[in-house]
């Protein structure tokens, strides 16, 4: 036989030994969900606690019905989570831009230095948790509405900043050379010949990420800042479940107003 | 009218659309109390509270055999959470596909409904509430990753299930196949590989949520956090944090790595 042609018991030991891969693979993941199992249902978890099925049906029951009294008082937190969503987007995109000129390897100034510095700042706001920038926030700027802002702007920028950059990076090159040609200088090149070609998706993650800021900025206050969370944090530790209750469908109708909004906004720019 | 007027009206228009733009900002700011000084220091003062409190970074600390452990716990957590999440949003998700739903009045809705609301409340707020009814520890944080999981595979799953082909559906519905006939052999084929790419995709982020909701009272590296802040512990602060961070860039290199290699196994 020659050397190139595979016999059929090659390739049958070859299949074997994928197959045999694979299902090692997958015992392993079985194996991982028993053992997350015995550790956390049977070793961490306080059943006595807990008590019978009945008693988390009671425990259950409490949140059951609507606190009419604190809805008037509600409006206005409301609003405030809003607004904190609209100026965090927009603080985020005004921060998202030079972090984006920089990771765009086809116009970062400064080469690999740089591109790198930017990317390092992108991975950093994606991967700290909004709570996370809400404490750090909190504990420098103070409690109120402002650390919120400045919370939901720096983690939206990893996401806005990526998303402009994979963009600038994909553009069309001929408008570019053409300005360059004419001699433009760096910024007309820019602004006449890049931000055309990006505006409508970068647009669109606009919309995306506000959307998502309205759902991180009713939790900001649960660790100092305004809004929502705040008023949600005073219910449970009144330990007013109803009040609680009434909470969560405040924030369940905000974000479904927002996503209405994006969707309908996204429709008619796209 | 010639170009010049049109190009100064649009100047004037332009003018008076900016600055309506930052009187409404300006009104916001007032509204919510904001101090301005406050706001064009804010980055100052971040970086004197990073320099100054946070930097000399408490490496041995993370390094503990405790720590370890919680990180070993807000794994599984996320793991578990992820598990029966992934088994609850694809049932649901079957059910909110508006092309494939069994049943177009009433199955549609239920999973919409319940897809949008488990996304809808944040994962902390899930924890705070699986807390107080289940009590500290371990389960009441899987509870809550399991919601949060629903509500966003349940998302990118209905969406990847109602662009599923129909022409085979419809094919095989013809020649009198069932609805398990119809899932298994004309939907799922299609569907597979963006599965696994989802699931990997909110594994990833599942262990981003993982590490942080032990801050309400589930277990992991949240709680180690909870403790430092509130001791004002900020060199064990930013230990943690830094170690969070380097947990998740991992998780994403190795969700990045193996939603490749899916995909090129497919191709």
């Amino acid at each position: 036989m020659s050397g190139y042609q595979l016999t059929i018991d090659d390739y049958s030991k070859q299949n074997s030994s994928k197959i045999l891969k694979k299902l090692i693979f997958y015992v392993l993941l079985i194996a991982v969900i028993f053992l997350s199992v015995y550790f956390i249902i049977i070793l961490d978890t306080d059943w006595h606690r807990i008590g019978s099925g009945a008693s988390i049906l009671k425990q259950l029951s409490y949140f059951i019905g609507l606190d009419v009294k604190i809805m008037p008082l509600l409006i206005l937190p409301a609003f405030e989570t809003f607004l904190m969503a609209c100026l965090g987007t927009m603080l985020g995109l005004l921060l998202s831009l030079p972090v984006a000129w920089l990771g765009a390897k086809n116009v970062t100034p400064l080469g690999s230095l740089s591109f790198g510095f930017a990317r390092m700042l992108m991975t950093i706001s994606r991967s700290v948790h909004e709570i996370i920038w809400a404490l750090i926030f909190v504990g420098a700027v103070g409690l109120g509405a402002l650390p919120g802002i400045l919370a939901l702007a720096f983690r939206s920028v990893g996401f806005i900043s990526k998303i402009i950059a994979e963009n600038i990076e994909g553009a069309d090159k001929k408008p570019i050379e053409a300005i360059k040609a004419a001699g433009g200088s760096g910024f007309d090149v820019m602004y006449y010949g890049i931000i055309p070609q990006i505006l409508p998706t970068v647009i669109g993650t606009i919309i995306f990420e506000w959307d998502i800021n309205i759902r991180r900025s009713a939790v900001m206050g649960l660790v100092g800042a305004g809004g929502l969370g705040l008023a949600f944090f005073r219910q449970m530790h009144m330990s007013n479940y109803p009040g609680v209750t009434t909470v969560i469908l405040f924030i369940v109708g905000l974000i479904v107003i927002g996503e209405i909004l994006s969707h309908y906004l996204r429709k008619k720019i796209i | 009218m010639n170009n010049k007027e049109i190009y100064k009206r649009n100047n004037a228009r332009n003018f008076i659309n900016v600055s309506l733009f930052f009187f409404v900002i300006y009104l916001c700011f007032l509204y919510l109390g904001i101090d301005f000084e406050r706001f064009f220091s804010a980055l100052g003062r971040f970086g004197s509270l990073i320099a100054n409190r946070y930097y000399p970074v408490e490496i041995p600390y993370v390094l503990e055999p405790g720590y370890l452990g919680s990180i070993l716990d807000s794994i599984q957590m996320g793991y578990l959470g992820l598990v029966i999440g992934v088994i609850i949003a694809s049932i649901l998700a079957y059910f909110a596909a508006s092309n494939i739903t069994p049943s177009k009045r009433i199955g549609y809705w239920i999973g919409k409904f319940f897809i949008i609301f488990s996304r809808s409340i944040h994962e902390t707020i899930w924890t705070i509430l699986f807390v107080t009814i289940v009590g500290f520890g371990m389960l009441a944080g899987t509870m809550a990753l399991t919601m949060y999981c629903i509500g966003f595979f349940g998302k990118l799953f209905s969406e990847e299930l109602e662009n599923v082909d129909m022409k085979l559906v419809e094919t095989m519905r013809s020649n009198g196949a069932n609805e398990m006939q119809v899932f298994a052999f004309g939907v799922w084929p299609q569907v597979k590989t963006a599965f696994t790419g989802i699931l990997i995709y909110t594994w990833d982020v599942c262990f981003r949520a993982s590490t942080i909701i032990g801050f309400f009272g589930a277990g992991g590296m949240g709680w180690y956090l909870k403790r430092n802040v509130l001791q004002l512990e900020y060199a064990r602060t930013s230990a943690i944090i830094v170690s969070i961070i380097v947990l998740v860039i991992f998780s994403e290199a190795l969700s990045a790595y193996m939603r490749d290699k899916i995909y090129k196994e497919t191709q």
